[in-house]
């Protein structure tokens, strides 16, 4: 039966809107959550170059890489059109960018200055009109903050104001491969709408690139492990074969 | 008839999204490649997805240009060359796997070509289930050839996988038979 209880943002990656049967619920704050080198990036920026193909203004908020880097190795990309950062369909903002504007330039934030930066990415979504955003990465924006309760708070405000604009939000949340739960502060996990863990599997020498969907709020999905590959034409994602598997983040 | 006629006439019966296994001796071997590759796909204007776990792709399409059959059509998903040290850079004529046994990226890699290069049917070939079967185990084979076949099913595309007759077991045998619509000897011609 079809679950159409929620509109849907399709993310355009096929295997991955199989996997959340029909894309991810809009409005839905989720976490893409992994290891370095998994695919987190790529596969956030393919969300929203199928959004800006669809009509639906796409922001990506950068904190850790230039802008032009992202750009440059986009254009690899066959379903990538460079006309869409012209036409301001897609759109790249340099957080420190954001900070020096806001007066944020500090090693640690208040909650107050958690608060002035929520209204800040709140006010270009909305007067941008912006369906679709990433932020890459949640991890370096709370690395900022000084307890779990600016944490939750900076995640539940955020989430909230975007979820009632309709803006389906990607939150990128850096793990280390030894790290334990799906969050690099445990309170990410807890708050966010929706987990897909993304990693590497080792198997007999083997290093597989694998996606999980772990919970998406306002659907049913697939639970299983799938193996992606990063190809020139998008992500692509096979059911993991079963066999004795050691896993390795 | 020879082994080549036999082949072609065999693959003409079949409608298309149909498995079949094609068995056949070391001696025939290169009149089965003939067959699928120079005679049928050239005659339905077919891609040709070749997935190599025998030969390194760069050796078979030097004895395609021996022969005289032209592999301008053919794309290779080669899984050998990699342990062989003879892998070179990678383009969608050659799509380098580091093992064959990183199955899933076969799949992906066949997956990757079937969309790419949809202007036209695809016919896969599997070359071959014997070596595959040296590096994977019969339960995560029949896996990986189950979900191809079903999955190849859905772009309309033609699989064929070869299974040498002198590296046959009774194993591989069973495994073919429930994977693939149908196993055919190529010198037998039936």
């Amino acid at each position: 039966m079809a679950d159409n209880s929620r509109a849907r943002c399709k993310t355009g990656i096929a295997g991955l809107d199989n996997i959340l049967n029909g894309g991810i619920p809009r409005g839905n704050t989720i976490l893409i959550t992994g290891s370095c080198g998994t695919g987190k990036t790529t596969m956030s920026l393919e969300f929203l170059v199928h959004g800006a193909l669809m009509g639906e203004r796409s922001m990506y908020i950068s904190v850790t890489e230039a802008p032009e880097k992202l750009v440059e190795n986009m254009i690899t990309y066959e379903f990538f059109d460079k006309k869409l950062i012209d036409d301001k369909k897609l759109i790249f903002v340099d957080l420190q960018e954001i900070y020096v504007k806001l007066g944020l330039e500090k090693l640690e934030f208040t909650l107050e200055d958690v608060n002035i930066l929520v209204e800040q990415i709140v006010k270009m979504v909305k007067e941008l009109g912006v369906r679709r955003l990433v932020i890459d990465s949640i991890t370096s924006i709370c690395y900022r903050l000084t307890s779990k309760e600016e944490i939750r708070e900076f995640i539940l405000h955020l989430g909230k104001e975007l979820s009632d604009m309709g803006c389906t939000t990607i939150l990128i949340s850096e793990l280390l491969p030894s790290a334990q739960g799906y969050s690099q502060y445990g309170v990410e996990e807890a708050i966010a709408d929706g987990i897909i863990l993304m990693g590497n599997l080792e198997r007999r020498g083997d290093l597989l690139r694998t996606i999980q969907v772990i919970k998406m709020r306002g659907t049913t999905h697939s639970r299983a492990k799938y193996v992606l590959d990063l190809t020139s034409i998008g992500v692509l994602i096979a059911p993991l074969l079963k066999g004795g598997s050691v896993e390795a983040r | 008839m020879g082994v080549t006629a036999n082949v072609v006439s065999k693959l003409e019966e079949l409608p298309s999204a149909s498995s079949i296994a094609i068995t056949t001796s070391v001696n025939s071997y290169f009149d089965v490649l003939r067959a699928i590759v120079d005679v049928f796909a050239t005659r339905h204007d077919l891609y040709v997805f070749y997935v190599t776990s025998t030969i390194p792709s760069k050796n078979i399409e030097n004895l395609f240009g021996l022969l005289g059959i032209d592999s301008s059509r053919v794309f290779f998903v080669d899984t050998i060359s990699h342990l062989m040290k003879e892998a070179s850079t990678t383009n969608d004529r050659y799509l380098y796997i580091e093992s064959p046994t990183m199955l899933e990226y076969i799949m992906l890699k066949v997956e990757y070509l079937a969309r790419k290069y949809n202007d036209k049917k695809a016919l896969v070939i599997l070359d071959s289930v014997n070596s595959m079967s040296i590096y994977n185990g019969p339960k995560i084979m029949s896996e990986f050839l189950h979900i191809l076949v079903t999955s190849l099913r859905s772009w309309d595309a033609y699989m064929t996988i070869i299974a040498m007759k002198e590296q046959n077991t009774e194993e591989i045998h069973s495994m073919l038979n429930m994977v693939c619509d149908e196993i055919y000897d190529a010198e037998e011609g039936e």
